[in-house]
């Protein structure tokens, strides 16, 4: 390396300055606790006897060859392999009808976008009224003459539900980053193809649709890490009932850590859920990438 | 207008009617003391969507309770996160967009990698460290872990990236020296990159759950969708006060993000697409 001048000197002198307390927060906020779980997944706390002792892979052996934790495994892959390409199918087809010029298309962008601002929590605490027997959803049904349906306190739609308030919530926020890529679609390419006569059809499924595949592809790979993570509305609605019909892997997590009280095991399913989730990303990687070649 | 313009009309109004329609009622219905709004739904009528000859009665009781303190506290904790965490992310970006120094691009990929990991998925580990280091139950322990936003981080660089060299030339030649070109350049420029990472953090702690579940565990310390959530599992509570709380938890990002929409949207573009 080059001697470096005085001024670079002060430069690289403040640039630690400057940098240490974010990069420190990093470290201590996010890096320590990912290799603490890590760490702690390998050891057994007692409870009674507050003694730590260093059990090797027993976590892990438990959680493989459980019943229970196979039926979260299951429970949390179904319900991000329909919710996720929901998610993406729906935030597509609002931005393609909404990145047209349009009368008023900002009030119904905003309105569209207007459930993303809401909390989580809340979202599922609206819903969780609207889903009451007498609630909102049944009125509804019950004006076009459809039977009153259980919803959250059934074991076969309370998944289900979860997942409609989910896309309540997201699809507006997904709906903003496909209408962004579909302004950098270059016009002339459109006009080129309405001078060779394309129909509507024709510019959508051989013009958008390939451009729009770096953001279809953010969408679904950030929607999915989103939907891996869903826990306020199983936390305060079903605790992961009936039947464990919901029973999603951060709310079982949670249960894990702080109502059974076995921090090893939740240590471990944190280093799972984190390995899956990077599996997961890798692999739809991975499909879009040789999709694109 | 050509059929298929007025057929693209027609489409989005009912598309934007029916995503916003459960946030209305709940508006029209948080009106209707206590449980009545059931009332407009069996048969469903007119009233349950307008809210005529309603009343606050629901907002009273709420905000005469806990919910009022836990509401201050959400707006204390997100207002702290907004200044303390600009400060911080300002500092770094201002570093890694306009300081020439070896390791750059390491801190660069350092930060977008850790920023990729979802806090929520190390929530619960961390939880532990916290009450190890006696943070648990505190305002520290809500606000810290949100000010090391990666994301806040990239949007502000990418800006700073954009101030012209000439400019900064000209800072220097004036003699400012790098804190006075900062302050009096390149902040300057910057305001809508900064409202927009303010945003990002303000709602990064508005809308947080699992976290403050797991750290503000006494009543005085509770955040309010923790308190709004705990009042909806008490049987004795009206669901009408439920709701009004869900309208003013969801009223107060929705005014943000109505006034500063432009400058929210380009930085959600700018983290996600180029990041």
């Amino acid at each position: 390396m080059p001697t470096m001048s005085p001024r670079r000197w002060r430069d690289a002198r403040l640039a630690v300055l400057l940098l240490a307390p974010a990069v420190l927060g990093m470290v201590a906020m996010r890096v320590v606790p990912a290799v603490s779980a890590f760490a702690e997944s390998f050891n057994h706390l007692s409870l009674r006897t507050g003694v730590k002792e260093f059990v090797g892979f027993e976590n892990y052996a438990y959680l493989l060859g459980s019943g229970e934790f196979h039926a979260v495994l299951g429970t949390t892959l179904l319900f991000n392999l329909v919710l996720n390409p929901v998610i993406v199918v729906l935030s597509t087809a609002l931005a393609l009808l909404l990145a047209q010029r349009l009368p008023a298309v900002g009030l119904w962008r905003s309105l569209i976008f207007v459930p993303a601002a809401v909390p989580g929590s809340v979202t599922a605490l609206i819903w969780s009224t609207a889903m009451q027997p007498d609630g909102l959803l049944n009125a509804l049904f019950a004006a076009i003459g459809l039977p009153k349906q259980p919803f959250l306190t059934s074991s076969g739609q309370a998944l289900g539900s979860i997942g409609l308030m989910l896309a309540w919530g997201a699809i507006g926020y997904w709906m903003l980053f496909v209408v962004a890529g579909l302004k950098d679609i270059p016009q002339a390419v459109y006009e080129a193809a309405l001078i060779d006569g394309a129909g509507w059809w024709r510019r959508l499924t051989a013009i958008t649709l390939p451009l729009l595949r770096r953001p279809m592809a953010f969408v679904l790979v950030a929607g999915t890490v989103g939907s891996f993570l869903a826990f306020a509305p199983v936390q305060i609605l079903t605790k992961g009932g009936p039947d464990g019909s919901t029973n999603l892997l951060m709310y079982d997590v949670y249960a894990n850590a702080y109502q059974v009280g076995d921090l090893g095991v939740a240590q471990a399913e944190v280093v799972l859920l984190m390995i899956l989730m990077a599996v997961v990303v890798a692999i739809q990687f991975r499909v879009l990438r040789e999709e694109r070649s | 207008m050509k059929v298929s313009r007025v057929a693209s009309v027609f489409a989005a109004a009912l598309a934007a009617g029916l995503i916003f329609l459960p946030l209305w009622w709940v508006f029209a219905s948080s009106l209707r003391p206590g449980n009545s709004f059931v009332e407009n739904l069996t048969p469903l009528s007119w009233r349950a969507f307008l809210p005529v000859g309603g009343s606050f009665a629901n907002y009273e009781v709420l905000l005469d309770g806990d919910f009022a303190r836990a509401l201050l506290n959400s707006f204390l904790v997100a207002g702290v996160t907004v200044v303390l965490g600009l400060a911080v992310a300002v500092l770094a970006a201002y570093a890694l967009a306009v300081l020439n120094f070896p390791g750059r691009g390491y801190v660069f990929v350092f930060v977008i990698l850790v920023s990729m990991v979802p806090f929520d998925a190390i929530a619960i580990p961390l939880s532990g460290l916290f009450s190890t280091w006696r943070l648990s139950d505190s305002y520290a322990g809500l606000i810290l872990p949100a000010l090391a936003n990666g994301f806040a981080i990239f949007v502000l660089r990418q800006f700073f990236l954009g101030v012209p060299q000439e400019l900064l030339d000209a800072a220097e030649v004036d003699g400012l020296g790098r804190f006075g070109t900062l302050l009096r350049i390149v902040l300057p420029l910057s305001k809508p990159a900064l409202i927009g990472a303010g945003l990002m953090l303000f709602l990064s702690q508005w809308q947080a759950y699992l976290w403050p579940l797991l750290i503000g565990t006494s009543p005085g310390k509770q955040l309010a969708p923790i308190a709004l959530a705990n009042l909806s599992n008490l049987y004795s509570v009206d669901l009408g006060q439920i709701l009004a709380g869900s309208f003013v938890l969801s009223a107060v990002p929705m005014v943000l993000l109505l006034f500063f929409q432009r400058q929210y949207t380009e930085s959600l573009s700018t983290s996600g697409m180029r990041g």
